[in-house]
């Protein structure tokens, strides 16, 4: 019924791994426990190329997925490869990744580019050769004018920005964005999405993580899905989108006369049912979500009836996981 | 697809990371995006993996590789010296180290922990100024100064003269000889500092009444005359006898009336100088700015940055976490090092001036201000390495296991002073500081031992102030070099080890 979303199928291992060179990073069989509590269970993926979108409501171990690609965090079992070597001990393939933490906490006494230029002389850049590429990195993620302001002047966005900036100050080949979109307004939530695009359009390999369908979807087609440690989906997102359409579908109307509305709904073929939970709100039942939207605004302007709002109940991240954890269950 | 005047890519060392090259433009962004997007049109059907032009391993044809291998190698080839391995290593420590310091820079902490050092040495300092600028009234140690018959004529006076003291029809005649004002029989015969500490030989009859120059002898006044009482065949002197393995004096033997009224203010104010020098150098310099600095400001340099989520900035980096250990902690010493260098070359400086001495400014002193100086780096060399490591090891019990060696090391601090040779002192930081400072004391204040035999003599108590605060080297006694070398290894290996202690337990730790 759900075709390749279970775990490390073998036509995903194909179509994911690398053609000549070791994958970028490697899980084998990756359990990560914090005590008794589990943070990744039995997780196995293999990533080279291209943006990966990693999706999963809070706690479900993206963050924990990322400590352990980086070198946080130890495997409790099974074997974590960077570039082909084990992270925790060695730092030399930090050198081609940017990593960006999902921590708000930034050295606020200093400004953008000396946060990025100082963070740069890790690298073992000399301090003009630092200065430069800082300014570079900062530019490409538009804080250029604000560079000499001091980071705790900076708005959510910037501070976002800032870290990304860090993190490109190597040219990196694979970056990896822990939940680089929380709390950014929408204008900086479209510049950072730019930025990854442009990223994946320079040949990096990205991997971005939100617990936001939507954002990730602007963002890439690839995706992982993680819930409760477990890697529960990977693949494309259109893939899981048709298989969503094609299972049960709310679509949530909100109307003065939700009866006459409910009435008009009813002759389309893919309608099935149609509910009234409150006062002024009118549910409707399809298999297709997509024909009915098609047919929704027609449908609402013959009845003659006044919509005051639309709602996509089962268009978050919450049903998706329901619906792939219904379908494996 | 990449146009052949762009750079050749990095170099790429075994271990894949980029070695930048400075003479050549660092490739751009730019630059990557029009590769990237060259590529995307030539090879739509390209899956994703195989489009990255900016990694290094996929050059678009074999013979634009070949170039570029050539190209890359040449460039290595003319490597500026500047851009070695070892130069990438101290770009990285400088950073860090400097990041450090400015971080310090920034916290209120900071400056209320060196603040509080300086009000405590500028506190000192006074309490030290008014004791120098205090005068001390002159005893008249051997009672020659009193008219004890009232015929206007001082003891002393009437003795040079052959006369009765007690008799007051007794003196000398007053036209040819007028009386002595009392104070000119005072302090007149003072200790003499200069003496060849080598022979065991000292001191000088400076008012005669040894030699008897100028004195009308009799019979009734210690005839026959011995100038030689002490039979080192020296007449009027002081013989003393040293034990040349604990370089301690042990006996004082001196010819009649030889330094038998010292001048009790120039006496008391070099014990007074000195005990300050010993005593602040050991429980200021080398024990309490020792510990509370590194206490305060060390414990904190890789635990805050693991409590505030910030540690994985640097951590990120290629650069391993048992550098960044190091490294931090070279940022804390650039900053404590030169902050105790100038306090205590300020002390020195401004305590040489108002010192006791014959010319302007005191300069003996300085070996031990040097040793103190000495001990002063060391000791927090290796309490701010053990803080920070007890820092990394345990975030909760670190605090309490470092104020539970502070109140060890002071209680060590002041055994090793009470009882040098006590061997348990020897378990501790504090211990071998204040041996450092012993060892090089030596050399300032060689006569110690004899003034500190000498004030016993005398019964001035001033012994007290001399004694408290001095011992001789105790680790191998009577050689104070290997002694002072023996401190000084023993304060390093504790700092490395503990250093090592500190990079494997934060090499193992899980950064959450």
């Amino acid at each position: 019924m759900i075709p390749d979303l279970s775990q490390m199928g073998e036509g995903n291992t194909q179509e994911w791994a690398p053609v000549n060179e070791a994958p970028h990073i490697m899980l084998e069989h990756v359990t990560k426990t914090y005590g008794s509590v589990i943070g990744l269970n039995d997780v196995s993926i293999a990533i080279k190329g291209g943006v990966t979108g990693i999706l999963g409501q809070n706690g479900a171990g993206k963050s924990t997925l990322f400590k352990l690609i980086v070198g946080r965090l130890r495997p409790s079992s099974g074997g974590v490869h960077l570039f082909g070597t084990n992270p925790f001990k060695n730092p030399a393939p930090y050198s081609r990744i940017g990593y960006v933490s999902e921590s708000e906490h930034l050295y606020d006494w200093m400004t953008g580019l000396d946060f990025v230029a100082t963070l740069a002389r890790l690298y073992g850049y000399t301090r003009d050769e630092a200065k430069e590429k800082a300014m570079h990195v900062l530019d490409f993620v538009g804080l250029s004018d604000v560079a000499n302001k001091e980071i705790g002047k900076y708005s959510k966005g910037m501070r976002q920005r800032v870290k990304i900036a860090h993190a490109l100050v190597n040219e990196p080949d694979l970056i990896i964005l822990d939940e680089p979109l929380a709390g950014c307004d929408p204008l900086a939530r479209t510049t950072i999405m730019n930025v990854v695009r442009e990223l994946g359009a320079m040949g990096k390999t990205v991997l971005v993580s939100s617990h936001i369908l939507s954002e990730i979807e602007r963002i890439t087609e690839q995706i992982i899905i993680l819930h409760n440690g477990r890697l529960l989906a990977l693949g494309n997102l259109h893939a899981i989108r048709e298989l969503l359409d094609q299972h049960p579908h709310r679509i949530l109307l909100r109307t003065d006369n939700p009866r006459k509305l409910g009435t008009a709904f009813l002759p389309h073929t893919d309608v099935y049912g149609v509910r009234f939970p409150q006062d002024h709100e009118l549910v409707v039942e399809t298999n297709n979500l997509s024909s009915v939207h098609q047919a929704l605004p027609k449908i609402c302007r013959e009845s003659g009836v006044r919509v005051t709002g639309i709602e996509n109940p089962d268009d978050n991240l919450e049903s998706l996981l329901g619906y792939l954890v219904e379908g494996r269950a | 697809m990449i146009p052949n005047e762009e750079p050749p890519p990095p170099p790429v060392d075994s271990l894949g990371a980029q070695t930048p090259i400075s003479t050549s433009v660092p490739q751009s962004f730019e630059h990557q995006i029009q590769a990237a997007t060259d590529a995307q049109q030539a090879q739509m059907q390209a899956p994703p993996e195989q489009m990255p032009l900016g990694a290094p391993d996929a050059p678009p044809g074999a013979a634009v590789a070949q170039l570029q291998r050539i190209q890359a190698s040449a460039a290595q080839a003319f490597r500026p010296l500047t851009n070695t391995v070892w130069s990438k290593l101290d770009r990285k420590a400088t950073a860090v180290a400097e990041f450090t310091l400015r971080q310090y820079r920034t916290k209120n902490s900071t400056w209320v922990v060196l603040g509080i050092g300086v009000v405590f040495v500028a506190m000192v300092l006074m309490f030290y100024g008014e004791a120098m600028a205090t005068g001390f009234e002159s005893i008249d140690n051997d009672g020659d100064s009193e008219d004890w018959d009232g015929d206007g004529y001082p003891t002393g006076q009437e003795r040079k003269y052959n006369t009765n003291p007690w008799d007051g029809d007794s003196h000398p005649d007053p036209n040819l000889i007028p009386p002595d004002p009392p104070e000119k029989w005072i302090d007149e015969d003072d200790i003499d500092w200069d003496g060849d500490y080598s022979n065991w030989n000292q001191g000088h009859d400076d008012d005669g009444d040894c030699t008897g120059e100028g004195w009308v002898d009799s019979d009734s006044f210690e005839l026959p005359r011995n100038p030689d009482r002490n039979n080192d065949n020296i007449d009027c002197n002081v013989h003393y006898s040293m034990n040349s393995t604990t370089n301690t004096v042990y006996r004082i033997n001196s010819d009649p009336n030889v330094d038998e009224d010292p001048d009790d203010e120039i006496f008391l104010k070099e014990s007074l100088h000195r005990a300050f020098v010993l005593g602040f150098g050991k429980i200021g310099f080398g024990f309490l700015i020792g510990i509370f600095l590194p206490l305060f400001l060390a414990t904190g340099l890789v635990r805050d940055e693991i409590e505030n989520g910030t540690l994985h900035y640097i951590m990120g980096k290629p650069i391993a976490r048992a550098e960044i250990l190091a490294y931090r902690l070279l940022g804390y010493i650039a900053m404590v090092w030169p902050y105790s260098t100038v306090l205590i070359l300020l002390t020195g400086l401004i305590t040489g001036f108002l010192a006791p001495s014959e010319s302007v400014f005191r300069f003996h002193d300085m070996s031990a201000w040097l040793g103190i100086l000495l001990a002063s780096w060391l000791v927090m060399l290796a309490y701010g390495t053990i803080f920070c490591t007890l820092g990394v090891m345990s975030q909760k019990f670190g605090l309490w296991i470092a104020i539970g060696l502070g109140v060890w090391e002071f209680a060590m601090a002041m055994l090793s002073l009470a009882a040098p040779n006590f061997p348990l002192t020897w378990l501790s930081i504090s211990h071998w500081g204040i041996e450092i400072i012993n060892c090089t004391s030596i050399f300032a204040y060689p006569d110690q031992s004899y003034m500190i035999h000498m004030a016993g003599e005398i019964s001035w108590g001033s012994e007290i102030a001399l004694s408290g605060f001095y011992s001789p080297p105790s680790v191998v006694s009577g050689s104070p070099f290997i002694s002072l070398l023996i401190s000084i290894f023993v304060l390093l290996t504790v700092t490395i080890g503990s250093l090592f202690v500190g990079q494997s337990s934060l090499k193992n730790k899980e950064l959450n």
